[in-house]
C-alpha cells in the first residue's frame, strides 16, 4: 500500500506521466487507487505531434498496469518521511512473509 | 378517392389503397387474402368473382412478378401495371390529392389518441404488468388465421356506443374511439363546417413529425401498442384536432363502417400545403375497414355491442392514463361530447390543462422508462458490493484501530498531518470516513426521495453499514487462502484483493532461521565494513521508529493514586528505556575506540553516510544528556577521522572541494551542527574544557582548522566559553583551566592561520572563517589578539578591497562578515576605510 499512499498525498499536483506506450501526459492528479489507476484533469500530451488524436482530450483515466513512470514534483515529496515509510513496509512485508 | 384512378366509391376498390400502402412492407400480409375472403363471403353487397376475377391474370401477363414486392400485397384491386410506375410519383400524386391527405389527417388524429393512452399504460411498466393486454401487439392476425374476429376485438377498442354507456369514468381511449365512429361523410361534414369557425393551423403542425412517420402506424392500423416515437405525440393535440375538425354536439353515435372513406373529402383549407405534400401515406392508411369491405352499419352493431362488452373489461386492467385524472376547476370530461358542450373559455382551458398534464405524463414516461428494472434485492446487492469496494479502497469501517491505518497507510497518514491535509480531518481515522460517506447517503436519499419515508432510507443505510461491517469482519475472521490449486493443473491460481493484489513474482523465501546468520558473523568480523554500516543504520532507523512509536503511545501522566495509570505509566517507562539500549546499542557508541586502527569507529563510519548524518537530530530526541555528550565527546575526539573533515582538507590547485564532499559538509552542518549546537548551549563549562582539551590532545588541530566542520566545533566551543564568562558562571579554576586550554590552541593554531581561509577571496563562502576568528578574538588576550591580526591582515586587506568591486548588497555582506572578527577585536572595517 505504499505506493497508493505515497500517490495520495500527490492529489492534486501536477505530475507527468509515461506510459508503456512512450505517451507523456502531464496533468493534475485527480485520484489514485489501489490498483495505482489514475486519473489525470487538465492534461497536456507531450510530443502532441505523434499522438494528435489526443489533442482534444481534456482529462482521462489511465490503468494502473499501462503506467511506466510518474514524474514527480520534487518539492511535494517528503524524502525522509517516504525513507520511513519505506522501512515500515519492508518491515510489514517481513513481519506477514513470516 | 381518386389517387389511383379507380371507383372510389367501391369498397373492394380500395383495396388498392392498403396494396400502395403496404409497399412500405418488405412482405406482402400472407393472411390479407384469407381475411379478404372471409370478409367476401360475408358480404352480401359484393360479389366474390367481381372483386377478384382478371386481376390474377392481369399481372401474371404483364410479368409483374415483382409487383408485390414493389408494393407489398398484390390486391386483386391493384392498379395495372402501368399505373404502377406512375405511383411511384408521390409527390406529384400527393400533390393531387392535397385534400385527402388534410382528410386523413384528421383521421389519423381521430385514431391516434387512443393510441396514445395505451403507450401511456405501457410507460408504466410497474404499474401492470398487463399480460392480457400485450397480448394486443397487432401481430395476432398473424397467429389467428381468424381475421375476423381479431377485427371484432380491434373495433371493439374503438367502438364505444353511446347506447352502451361506459360503466365508470371511462379512460379516454374508449371517449377517442367514440368520436370516431361516425361515417367519414359526417367526419367530412364537420370538418367542413368547423374550417369555416376554427382554422386548426397550430395543431397540424403539432401532428405533422409523427404523422410524417407513416410506417409508424401502418404498421399498426389497428389498435395496437405504438412504437416509441409516439407517445410524443400528445394526445390532446390530437383531441384538439378533432375537437376543431370534426365533432358537433349532439353527433350520432357513428356507424361502424366509418374508417372507410366514400368520395373525395372536402379539403382542409387551414393545412399548409407543404404537409399535406409531405405526408402521403396517411391518405393511404387502411383502417381495417379497407380491408374488410364493411357490412352495412346495422349488420355491424351486433358484433360491436359484443366487442363493447369485451372492452370495458380490458380497459378497467388497464389503468386509465393519468392525463386523464381529475382536472382541477374544470368539469371532469368524460366522453368527447361533453366537451362539446362546454364554452370556448372552459374548453380551451380544458385543452390547455390537458396538454400540460400530458407534457408531465410523457416526462414520467421517459424518466420512468427504467422502472422495476431492478428489484429491490438487486439494489442491495448492488449497493453492497460498492461499498464493499468502499470499505477496501479507503480502509476497513471496521478497522477503528489507529494503529493499523497507520500501518497501511503510514506516509498518506503522517504526510497529511505534516503538510496539511488534503482532508480536513487529519486525525480522523479513515474509518469515519466511509461512515461519513454512509451517513451522506442516507440524507441524500432521505431528502431527495420523499415517496419513502425519511426513517426507512436511514434504517436501510443502518442496516447496509453493520451488513458491510459483519461481511468484513467475518472476512478477515476467515483464515485465507490464498492459492488455490485445481488438480491437473499446472501453476497455482493465487487470489488476490484489493489490499494484497496478485503477486507477480513469487519468491521463496530464505528459511529465517538459517539466513541472517552468516551475515551476522561477517559483521561481527568487520565493524566498519560498508554493508554492515548500512545495517547498523537501518538498525538505527527501526530502533528510532519503534522509539517514535513508543512515544505516541505514551500514556497521560498519571494522576495521584491512581495505582492502574501510575502502573501503566511505569511499564511504558520500562519498555522505553528498553527502546533506549536498544537504540543506544545499535549506535555503536560506546565501542571501544582503538587507537591508530585504520577502520574508522563504527560511530565515525555512521556519521559518515548520509543517512546517518540525518538521523542524528532524530537521535537526540530520544536520547538522555549523558547519550548526547557522549556523542558529542566521540565526534570531538574522531574529528579529524570524521569524514567531512579528513576528506575535505583542500587539495592544492584545486579551487573547491568536489560537490559530493560539499553537500556532504552542508548536510553534516544542517543535520548534525545543530544537535550538538543544541546540547552545547547548555553543557556546563567543565564539558566544554574537557572537549577543548580533547580537540588539543586527540586531534590534528591543523587539520581540523582548515575546514568547516572543523573550525564550526571550534566556534562553537570558544563561543559557549565565552557566553559562561560573560554570564560570570565560571569559577575562577575554571576559567583558569580554560584560559591554559585555550593558550595551547591559540599557539597551535597561529601558523596555520593563514591556511584556515580554504577558500578564495572571490567565492565568498568564508563566513564561518570570519566567524571563528571572532570567536578566537574575543577570548584571546590582547597580544594574542595583535598576532591574530597580523595573521589574517592580508585577507582582511584583500576582503575590503574585493568588497570595493561588487555591487553594494554583497560588498556590505562581505565586510559585515569581516566585520564580525574586526569588532571582536574592537575594531571596525570602517577604520580601514
Amino acid at each position: 500500500m505504499l505506493f497508493f499512499s505515497f500517490f495520495k498525498t500527490l492529489t492534486n499536483q501536477t505530475v507527468t506521466i509515461e506510459l508503456k506506450n512512450d505517451i507523456r501526459i502531464r496533468g493534475i492528479l485527480k485520484s489514485v487507487d489501489q490498483y495505482l489507476n489514475i486519473k489525470l484533469d487538465d492534461i497536456e500530451v507531450l510530443d502532441l505531434d505523434k499522438y494528435p488524436h489526443l489533442s482534444s482530450v481534456k482529462n482521462m483515466f489511465i490503468r494502473g498496469s499501462v503506467v511506466r513512470y510518474v514524474m514527480l514534483p520534487r518539492s511535494e515529496v517528503d524524502v525522509g518521511l517516504l525513507e520511513d515509510a519505506t522501512r515500515r513496509e519492508a518491515a510489514n512485508q517481513a513481519g506477514k512473509a513470516r | 378517392m381518386s389517387f389511383f384512378g379507380f371507383d372510389s366509391t367501391l369498397p373492394r376498390d380500395r383495396q388498392g389503397g392498403p396494396s400502395a400502402t403496404r409497399g412500405f412492407f418488405e412482405n406482402p400480409d400472407p393472411f390479407a387474402e384469407v381475411a379478404r375472403a372471409r370478409a367476401l363471403e360475408d358480404d352480401d353487397a359484393i360479389d366474390f368473382e367481381d372483386t377478384y376475377d382478371g386481376l390474377g391474370d392481369q399481372l401474371d401477363d404483364d410479368q409483374d412478378a415483382f409487383n408485390d414486392d414493389t408494393f407489398g400485397g398484390g390486391g386483386p384491386a391493384g392498379p395495372s401495371t402501368g399505373a404502377v410506375g406512375k405511383d411511384f410519383d408521390f409527390f406529384g400524386k400527393t400533390a393531387t390529392v392535397a385534400d385527402a391527405i388534410g382528410e386523413e389527417q384528421i383521421r389519423y388524429a381521430l385514431q391516434h389518441p387512443q393510441a396514445v393512452p395505451v403507450a401511456g399504460q405501457q410507460a408504466q411498466p410497474a404499474a401492470q404488468p398487463e399480460p392480457a393486454f400485450s397480448k394486443r401487439s397487432g401481430y395476432e392476425k398473424y397467429s389467428d388465421p381468424g381475421f375476423i374476429p381479431d377485427l371484432q376485438a380491434k373495433s371493439s377498442v374503438w367502438g364505444v356506443s353511446q347506447k352502451k354507456p361506459e360503466p365508470m369514468p371511462m379512460s379516454m381511449p374508449a371517449m377517442s374511439a367514440a368520436r370516431k365512429m361516425m361515417s367519414l361523410d359526417e367526419v367530412e361534414a364537420q370538418m367542413q363546417m368547423r374550417n369555416q369557425g376554427y382554422q386548426p393551423s397550430p395543431v397540424p403542425q403539432a401532428m405533422h413529425p409523427h404523422l410524417a412517420d407513416p410506417s409508424a402506424y401502418m404498421r399498426h392500423p389497428q389498435n395496437i401498442p405504438l412504437p416509441d416515437g409516439f407517445p410524443t405525440i400528445p394526445p390532446e393535440v390530437l383531441r384538439a384536432q378533432l375537437e376543431r375538425g370534426g365533432l358537433h354536439p349532439g353527433m350520432p353515435h357513428p356507424p361502424p363502417g366509418m374508417p372507410e372513406m366514400h368520395g373525395p373529402p372536402p379539403g382542409i383549407p387551414g393545412m399548409p400545403p407543404h404537409l399535406m405534400q409531405g405526408n402521403p401515406p396517411p391518405q393511404n392508411m387502411p383502417p381495417q375497414g379497407m380491408r374488410q369491405p364493411g357490412p352495412p352499419p346495422n349488420q355491424r352493431a351486433p358484433q360491436q355491442q359484443q366487442q363493447q362488452q369485451q372492452q370495458p373489461q380490458q380497459q378497467q386492467q388497464v389503468p386509465p392514463p393519468t392525463s386523464r385524472g381529475p382536472n382541477g376547476g374544470l368539469p371532469v370530461i368524460t366522453d368527447p361530447q361533453q366537451l362539446v358542450h362546454l364554452t370556448e373559455e372552459q374548453r380551451n382551458a380544458y385543452l390547455v390543462e390537458d396538454a400540460k398534464r400530458a407534457k408531465r405524463n410523457h416526462k414520467i414516461f421517459l424518466l420512468s422508462r427504467g422502472n422495476g428494472l431492478m428489484t429491490p434485492q438487486d439494489k442491495n446487492f448492488i449497493t453492497r458490493i460498492q461499498l464493499q469496494q468502499l470499505v477496501a479502497a479507503a480502509g476497513n469501517v471496521a478497522d477503528s484501530d489507529p494503529e493499523a491505518v497507520l500501518a497501511e497507510d503510514f506516509y498518506y497518514q503522517v504526510y497529511s498531518q505534516i503538510r496539511g491535509a488534503p482532508r480536513q480531518h487529519p486525525h480522523q481515522p479513515l474509518g469515519h470516513f466511509a461512515q461519513t460517506y454512509l451517513l451522506q447517503t442516507g440524507n441524500r436519499i432521505g431528502g431527495h426521495g420523499n415517496r419513502r419515508a425519511f426513517h426507512s432510507a436511514d434504517n436501510h443505510m443502518q442496516r447496509m453499514q453493520q451488513q458491510v461491517q459483519r461481511a468484513v469482519e467475518a472476512a478477515k475472521a476467515k483464515p485465507k487462502n490464498k492459492q488455490l490449486i485445481i488438480e491437473g493443473s499446472l501453476g497455482k491460481i493465487s487470489f488476490s484483493n484489493a489490499k494484497a493484489p496478485k503477486p507477480m513474482l513469487n519468491i521463496k523465501r530464505p528459511d529465517s532461521s538459517e539466513g541472517p546468520r552468516p551475515k551476522k558473523l561477517h559483521s561481527n568480523l568487520s565493524l566498519s565494513d560498508r554493508k554492515s554500516i548500512l545495517t547498523n543504520i537501518e538498525g538505527v532507523y527501526s530502533g528510532l521508529m519503534s522509539m517514535e512509536d513508543m512515544e505516541r503511545t505514551m500514556p497521560p501522566p498519571p494522576e495521584e493514586g491512581d495505582a492502574d495509570a501510575i502502573q501503566e505509566h511505569m511499564e511504558w517507562r520500562q519498555k522505553a528505556r528498553t527502546l533506549n539500549q536498544k537504540l543506544w546499542q545499535s549506535l555503536k557508541v560506546m565501542e571501544p575506540i582503538v587507537p591508530n586502527s585504520t577502520t574508522p569507529h563504527p560511530f565515525i563510519a555512521f556519521l559518515s553516510y548520509p543517512k546517518g548524518k540525518k538521523a542524528i537530530p532524530r537521535i537526540f530526541r530520544h536520547i538522555d544528556q549523558e547519550q548526547r555528550v557522549t556523542i558529542l565527546t566521540m565526534i570531538v575526539v574522531h574529528l579529524d577521522s570524521l569524514d567531512v573533515v579528513h576528506l575535505a582538507q583542500p587539495v592544492p590547485g584545486e579551487a573547491q572541494l568536489s560537490v559530493a564532499m560539499r553537500e556532504s559538509i552542508d548536510l553534516f552542518s544542517l543535520a548534525v551542527m545543530p544537535s550538538l549546537l543544541g546540547y552545547v548551549n547548555e553543557a556546563p563549562f567543565n564539558i566544554i574544557i574537557g572537549l577543548l582539551g580533547l580537540v588539543i590532545a586527540q586531534t590534528h588541530v591543523q587539520t581540523v582548522a582548515r575546514t568547516k566542520v572543523g573550525l564550526g566545533i571550534l566556534t562553537m566551543l570558544l563561543s559557549r566559553a565565552e557566553i559562561v564568562k560573560e554570564a560570570g558562571q565560571a569559577s575562577e579554576v575554571d576559567w583558569q583551566q580554560w584560559v591554559a586550554k585555550f593558550n595551547v590552541l591559540f599557539d597551535t593554531l597561529e601558523p596555520a592561520l593563514a591556511d584556515i581561509f580554504t577558500s578564495s577571496i572571490n567565492s565568498g563562502d568564508d563566513m564561518y572563517v570570519w566567524q571563528f576568528l571572532a570567536a578566537v578574538g574575543i577570548g584571546a588576550s590582547p597580544e594574542q589578539q595583535q598576532r591574530l591580526v597580523i595573521a589574517v591582515k592580508d585577507r582582511v586587506m584583500e576582503t575590503v578591497a574585493y568588497s570595493k568591486t561588487l555591487p553594494a548588497d554583497m560588498a556590505s555582506s562581505r565586510l559585515g562578515n569581516v566585520n564580525l572578527f574586526m569588532r571582536a577585536i574592537g575594531l571596525d572595517v570602517e577604520l580601514l576605510g
